[in-house]
């Protein structure tokens, strides 16, 4: 990220480069010479700016798509809970909706550290993989939790993404 | 639990994880090698971008899941513990 004091002390070398790239280039110095005084020097810094305001727009995209494939995820695990209430008993719909819960925690986790790699990470962190872990320890030690029903609740986060992907229209 | 049973399920559960993660890192890197790149070049294009990465790292990342699940479960709840 470059603030504005961090552009202005740019702009001197961006406009250096520009103009040794200019001068090395055939007809370089003839368009630097028919150029000169124009106010041309700026337009690098002019691009660098709505450069940052698109990738801040399309990273609120990526904050709203977040935000769609939650609600979804949501909308799946309240139809996979009232499912398993009718057709099993309580302690598989707690297990599953456990398990759910789980999965939307273990996916948000994943979607910011995806958020900010490259920015201020350079590689994807593994913390979320400790959701799952404490999830089977939970089960292995509480008696009403079952380990089936939790563990396809966990991985409901799958179908989840997969309708997101099918509604989304430009994906 | 026998001696013999535990000793094959804790070196079971050490394979299923390492094993089980090769892959799926060998491919989140070079997935985010690609994302990053993509970024790079084209920033206008970042939110959609992530929003990609996010779908295949989710789906990536569920078989170093499944390996993890195959290992805890042998550690804690092994089905062939007398």
């Amino acid at each position: 990220m470059v603030d504005s004091a961090g552009l202005w002390s740019m702009e001197p070398l961006l406009a250096s480069r520009l103009a040794t790239h200019l001068k090395n280039s055939p007809n370089g110095e003839e368009y630097l010479c028919a150029n000169s005084g124009s106010g041309n020097e700026l337009e690098p810094s002019i691009e660098i700016e709505s450069n940052q305001i698109r990738s801040v727009d399309s990273f609120d995209e990526y904050v709203s798509f977040q935000r769609r494939i939650f609600r979804v995820n949501l909308v799946v695990t309240a139809i996979a809970g009232i499912l398993t209430i009718i057709f099993f008993d309580s302690n598989a719909a707690i297990s599953l909706l456990l398990g759910a819960f789980s999965g939307i925690l273990y996916l948000r986790l994943l979607a910011k550290s995806i958020g900010s790699l490259g920015k201020t990470s350079s590689s994807v962190s593994k913390f979320q993989l400790l959701v799952p872990v404490v999830l089977i320890l939970a089960v292995s030690k509480l008696a009403v939790i079952q380990l089936l029903p939790a563990l396809v609740g966990f991985l409901l986060y799958k179908p989840s993404l997969i309708i997101q992907f099918l509604l989304e229209p430009s994906a | 639990m026998d001696s013999i049973t535990t000793a094959a399920s804790v070196v079971a559960a050490g394979l299923a994880v390492g094993l089980g993660a090769i892959g799926p890192g060998i491919g989140q890197g070079s997935a985010a090698q690609g994302a990053v790149e993509g970024i790079a070049r084209q920033p206008e294009a970042e939110g959609k971008i992530r929003g990609t990465l996010l779908l295949s790292f989710a789906f990536m990342e569920s078989l170093t899941i499944y390996g993890l699940v195959v290992a805890l479960v042998l550690l804690f709840a092994n089905p062939f513990a007398g």
